[in-house]
């Protein structure tokens, strides 16, 4: 697209023709390629941090790039960490926290814009009110609650998962999309006498692939970074994920031989590698609906 | 069992009348019961133990004699409580300083752009999109100075003495500020962005047939049309810097000497690393009145906006 076809916004196409305009925009592109290089530095230092010598990576004079790019040094550090075990772990609890985001939220949200019993209100009230109030203002006796469970092992990740069937953001979503969906479809399929959890399955959520992307995609990021709670219960090594790894690892490094801090540093970029990989996937899912849809607490 | 044409009869008495609305919203209720048993579990019931909790003697999680007062009592008279509330009231000020104003410029900016603005856009919400943890981890090797960071590998170049930002307490705050804007600016730059492209063109036009500079363009023309998203992204701003926690977390552990630390961190260092979660609790009771007061400010306005 050409300057002069512009025909929105503060500066239209016909200005563009005075200097002043095009020095204006030339400075526009200057500073938002100044922000978006303040961006990307400290995430491309770490990555090149990685590669480098421990005694390297803050020798004076800085120096930004490796001299040398081992990519052994991958596989090394991911090894000695033992990341695959902490990436399925991950990968379990990401499964199942989209799995209960989408159907959970999604069944509720379902119920509360559609099926309407008597007391949807009274629930959408309560959700929404819930909304307003931190979680973490209430950590204390959520932990106890989890921990009187007495779940061992893996059973631990249930109440991690089933967390992300509760959730207050989710729902609003669900619910404002289902309030959107024509009703006919819904009807029709009750007169051949379906039921409402049928419909749910059969009609709603095929009506409803962008919305349950959205939402996976959220759950999946979400899953991803979530720290807190899981090292709180995740006590034992071989439950961690990797963000509960990443950050034992810290305190656990320096008993490691040969584990310096490019090691570290290379530990961190595997671990945001997959975060990258999904935005890259995803990337228009996650700017288009976060943009219209509002703000994340 | 009693079969009876419900739907024909007109229900006579209570027992009918009742049998009648189970009939008709059974189906509903079951639906919607495993997860407002998730939400009773996860959400509700553990809001209101809270405020249980902050009244008793807790001992390895278990409420054992109710105390009334002490846990709040035990608070106010810690010295860290008073650090932690002056504290979250300077991450907002530099964080409105810092952070608020940055956003709205980038969101300008990037709608009047019409080349690479997908590019932009992108890179400009990478920061957002990578785990907390790892980020934080990440930034610690970028400005701590306890042993070499980059940014003293880079004030080397200049010839510049190495700074200790982190263990520095003036420097602290607006150190993890600039953390916090580097890592939130993206998204609220997005959100700009969309409220931007609503704007009526029809009312550029004008502007610009009164021979309006930019800057008045900019202000009678933009700004008024984007005022109600402004207002509501400067109290969840308020909002979610209120509850900081990650930051000092990673980042400082709330040093040097609690000039980084926040209420969230302080609940949560009462609850799990001093292991007195009934003052954790009552801190977590403080925080949540704060929090919700500021919410109802924001519904509110977002009410407002909505008529």
């Amino acid at each position: 697209m050409k300057l002069r076809q512009k025909n929105e916004g503060l500066v239209v196409g016909v200005e563009y023709k005075h200097t002043r305009f095009k020095i204006l925009y030339a400075v526009i592109i200057f500073l938002l390629a100044v922000a978006c290089l303040s961006a990307i530095i400290p995430i491309g230092w770490l990555f090149f941090a990685g590669f480098k010598e421990a005694d390297e990576i803050f020798a004076t004079p800085f120096k930004f790039f490796p001299d040398a790019f081992n990519l052994s040094k991958i596989a090394e550090v991911w090894k000695t960490v033992g990341f695959g075990k902490y990436f399925i772990n991950t990968f379990v609890v990401m499964a199942g926290s989209v799995l209960s985001a989408v159907v959970l939220n999604g069944l509720l949200a379902y119920a509360v814009s559609v099926v309407k019993p008597i007391g949807h209100k009274l629930v959408y009230n309560l959700i929404l009110a819930s909304y307003m109030i931190p979680a973490v203002a209430s950590l204390v006796p959520l932990y106890a609650n989890i921990v009187s469970l007495g779940l061992k092992g893996y059973g631990i990740y249930l109440p991690l998962c089933l967390l992300y069937g509760a959730n207050a953001y989710y729902f609003m979503m669900f619910k404002n999309y289902f309030d959107t969906i024509p009703r006919s479809l819904m009807e029709a399929a009750r007169l051949d006498g379906a039921n409402s959890l049928r419909v749910f399955f059969s009609v709603v959520l095929p009506l409803s692939k962008p919305i349950v992307g959205v939402i996976s995609i959220f759950a999946m990021t979400a899953s991803w970074a979530d720290f807190l709670l899981p090292y709180l219960l995740l006590q034992d090594d071989k439950l961690a994920t990797v963000m509960v790894k990443i950050y034992n690892l810290k305190s656990t490094m320096s008993q490691m031989s040969n584990f310096g801090i490019d090691k570290y540093l290379m530990a961190l970029t595997i671990s945001i590698l997959p975060q990258i990989l999904m935005f890259v996937i995803f990337q228009k899912q996650i700017t288009g609906t976060n943009a219209t849809s509002g703000v994340k607490g | 069992m009693v079969k009876t044409n419900d739907g024909l009869k007109k229900p006579s008495n209570f027992f009918q009348k009742a049998k009648l609305v189970i009939k008709k919203n059974w189906g509903g209720w079951a639906i919607m019961l495993p997860t407002l048993i998730l939400f009773a579990y996860f959400v509700w019931a553990p809001l209101i133990e809270n405020v249980s909790y902050s009244f008793y003697e807790i001992h390895r999680f278990k409420k054992t004699d109710f105390i009334w007062f002490e846990n709040y009592k035990e608070l106010f008279a810690d010295p860290a409580f008073f650090s932690a509330l002056k504290n979250t009231f300077l991450y907002a000020f530099w964080s409105i300083l810092i952070g608020f104003l940055l956003p709205l410029i980038l969101g300008l900016l990037l709608s009047e752009v019409i080349h690479f603005r997908g590019a932009f856009r992108c890179i400009l919400y990478l920061p957002s999109i990578i785990s907390g943890v790892s980020v934080m981890l990440m930034w610690v090797y970028i400005l701590d100075g306890s042993r070499g960071s980059m940014l003293n590998a880079i004030l080397s170049l200049f010839g510049k003495e190495p700074i200790t930002v982190l263990a520095n307490s003036n420097f602290v705050i607006p150190a993890i500020v600039l953390v916090m804007t580097w890592r939130g600016a993206g998204a609220t730059v997005l959100i700009y962005l969309s409220a931007l492209q609503t704007v009526d063109n029809a009312l550029y036009e004008v502007a610009r047939l009164d021979n309006a500079n930019l800057f008045q363009r900019i202000w009678y023309v933009t700004i008024p049309s984007i005022k109600p998203t402004v207002k509501l992204l400067f109290i969840l701003q308020i909002i979610s810097v209120f509850q900081v926690f990650y930051e000092p977390m990673m980042l400082t552990a709330g040093g040097p000497d609690n000039a980084s630390i926040s209420l969230m961190y302080l609940c949560y260092k009462y609850s799990f690393i001093d292991k007195n979660p009934g003052v954790g609790s009552a801190c977590g009771v403080i925080l949540a009145i704060i929090i919700v007061s500021l919410s109802l400010v924001y519904f509110k306005l977002s009410k407002k906006e909505e008529a």
